[in-house]
């Protein structure tokens, strides 16, 4: 549609008629260009779940070539997870992993926001730092903590000791070691609910609190009655968000314990990692991930129905 | 009580309380800047005990890190991050603008499968991929790479856009066909100049998930393509326990990351949150 230099009216006219007329070719237009975005989302995301499910139901080793496309026993891989002590044992171990860093974190998180929230600008420069241990990367997360637990190098341990009350190495400990690694993810992840927190407080009416306070209230009782009661609902997101990410837990995992002192860090979806690529079991691995695929999807689909589908939601 | 005394003790207990949130912020950071300080030490520092806090700070960790394959690791990992955050961009910001107008009538499966995807573990579609790049001849490559992140960010860029378009007034493109643009210049001349700082932020978002990653390029890599997350931790494997370096190696990963962070800070949970909050 080229503009060209007729009357200004007649031009506005005419574009409105277009405007209306072309509702359906928007439609059509707006429909081409979600196509591509919709067809790559399909192609990089849902199509490999799908060749998950399917090498799921194969007995698929690597190492074996003729197991690659053998569909005779498609529910095997799952009648095994049901008798693999060491997969129930993970699941217990990501059970106890979740419970611990989630309530940790919203017990934390919730008291630095608490404290944070007031305006001032040194509260402000500090919010920014309680970022941190969120944005690294991972990777380097788990170094950080393989630093603090190793006895050599660690002035955790060096502080210990000099308090009188020198520590055992705590990732090789089978006491410790999930503690420790509950500490490290705990410190990685409360700025996450912290910031939601926060976010959530500095939308809360000023209405509640003041009449709160007209009505004698003294802080405590603030935060009880008042403070508390508005935040369940951001709390209750934060922790799904939370029990999602924390069933992905792997490199804090990977560089600290191995999954071990035997398998009492060896949560499912490390499990999951070792029977593909240490044991090549890519089939039985599948079925193990398609377990926690389906705990996902179930999760997600909760958190969803909570916060409303996303946008139809104030 | 006098409302002198009161003023008072009001600012005694802001005082006290700025300095329970100092001496936190400190703990808190200790784990991370120990380990910054550890890569200005010397072999023999790092393992001085009772452990130095003032010491001569040496650049040699850093030296002998850029000297080793390391460097192209850490090239691996920003063209890698890069290209994915581009190409999620070119498909992603056209799909989220049309989601943004358009009238989806059942959109319900589309935000179950955004959300999922970032929620999803990464060895449900690290199996998939590794079984398909051994087909195609693309493991330990930057290309699978790249595809593979597509798997994150391409929801994000949809998501995060999406809520940036939805801000965008629809009388802006309105106006523009009343004077006769097409529907796509509608898009390119007007909203898209206006969602300069949304993209900007979602890009920024995008390099560093992809840069933050570690499960995909341990699994899919072996040293062609390693990215520098996993070549630091090779640090720890072959050559021996070489703390000083590995120590530098996490710094320099986590130096971009921390900038952009600082930068786009605002839209940080946004993004972390995708798929689930309204823009």
């Amino acid at each position: 549609m080229a503009t060209t230099l007729t009357a200004r009216h007649e031009r506005l006219l005419r574009g409105a008629a277009n405007a209306e007329r072309l509702a359906p070719e928007r439609q059509r237009f707006y429909w081409r260009m979600l196509m591509p975005a919709l067809a790559v989302l399909f192609a990089v995301t849902v199509a490999p779940t799908l060749f998950l499910l399917v090498t799921s139901l194969t007995p698929l080793d690597l190492t074996k070539p003729e197991t690659t496309a053998d569909f005779r026993t498609p529910l095997r891989n799952f009648a095994l997870l049901l008798e693999d002590r060491r997969f129930l044992n993970s699941l217990w171990v990501q059970a106890k992993l979740s419970f611990w860093t989630v309530s940790l974190q919203l017990l934390i998180g919730l008291g630095f926001a608490l404290l944070l929230h007031l305006r001032s600008s040194l509260l402000q420069a500090l919010r920014t730092v309680f970022l941190i241990p969120m944005v690294l990367p991972p990777i380097v997360v788990a170094i950080i903590w393989k630093v603090i637990y190793t006895p050599d190098i660690s002035p955790f341990h060096w502080a210990m000791q000099a308090i009188g009350l020198p520590m055992p190495a705590l990732i090789t400990d089978a006491d410790w070691a999930l503690t420790a690694i509950i500490i490290a993810d705990t410190w990685e992840w409360f700025p996450f609910t912290m910031l939601m927190i926060l976010a959530a407080l500095q939308m809360m009416p000023e209405e509640h609190v003041d009449a709160a306070r007209v009505d004698g209230a003294n802080a405590w009782q603030l935060t009880w009655y008042v403070t508390l009661p508005y935040l369940r609902g951001v709390l209750l997101v934060a922790a799904l968000f939370r029990l999602i990410d924390s069933i992905k837990a792997f490199p804090l995992i990977y560089i600290l314990t191995d999954g071990g002192p035997g398998s009492l860090t060896e949560v499912t979806n490390y499990y999951g990692f070792i029977q593909a690529f240490n044991f090549s079991f890519l089939g039985y691995s599948s079925a193990i991930t398609v377990v926690l695929v389906a705990i996902t999807l179930l999760l997600s689909w909760l958190t969803l129905r909570l916060v409303g589908w996303g946008r139809y939601v104030e | 009580m006098s409302s002198r005394a009161f003023a008072y003790r009001a600012a005694a207990e802001r005082r006290l309380l700025y300095a329970l949130v100092i001496v936190l912020a400190i703990l808190v950071m200790l784990p991370f800047i120990w380990l910054v300080l550890m890569s200005f030490k010397t072999n023999d520092d790092i393992f001085a005990f009772p452990p130095k806090l003032l010491f001569v700070p040496t650049l040699a960790n850093y030296a002998g890190l850029w000297a080793s394959s390391f460097r192209y690791s850490f090239l691996n990992s920003a063209v890698v991050s890069v290209s994915s955050t581009l190409l999620a961009l070119l498909v992603g910001v056209p799909g989220a603008y049309a989601l943004s107008r358009i009238a989806l009538k059942h959109d319900k499966p589309l935000s179950l499968i955004i959300l999922a995807s970032r929620m999803a573990p990464p060895i449900a579609f690290t199996i998939p991929y590794f079984l398909a790049y051994r087909w195609l001849g693309l493991l330990d490559t930057r290309i699978g790479l790249i595809l593979i992140y597509l798997t994150f960010n391409v929801s994000l860029v949809v998501w995060l856009m999406r809520s940036f378009f939805d801000a965008c007034p629809r009388s802006l493109e309105e106006a523009a066909w009343v004077d006769g643009a097409s529907l796509w210049q509608g898009f390119t001349r007007i909203i898209l100049p206006l969602s300069g700082p949304g993209v900007a932020a979602t890009a920024i978002l995008c390099f560093v998930y992809s840069w933050n990653d570690f499960f995909f390029a341990l699994i899919l890599t072996r040293n062609q393509a390693m990215t520098s997350p996993v070549a630091v931790v090779n640090f720890m494997n072959y050559e021996g326990w070489e703390w000083g370096k590995i120590a530098a190696g996490g710094t320099m990963v986590m130096l971009p990351v921390l900038i952009f962070s600082v930068l786009v800070r605002k839209y940080l949970i946004h993004g972390m949150m995708t798929g689930a909050v309204k823009g």
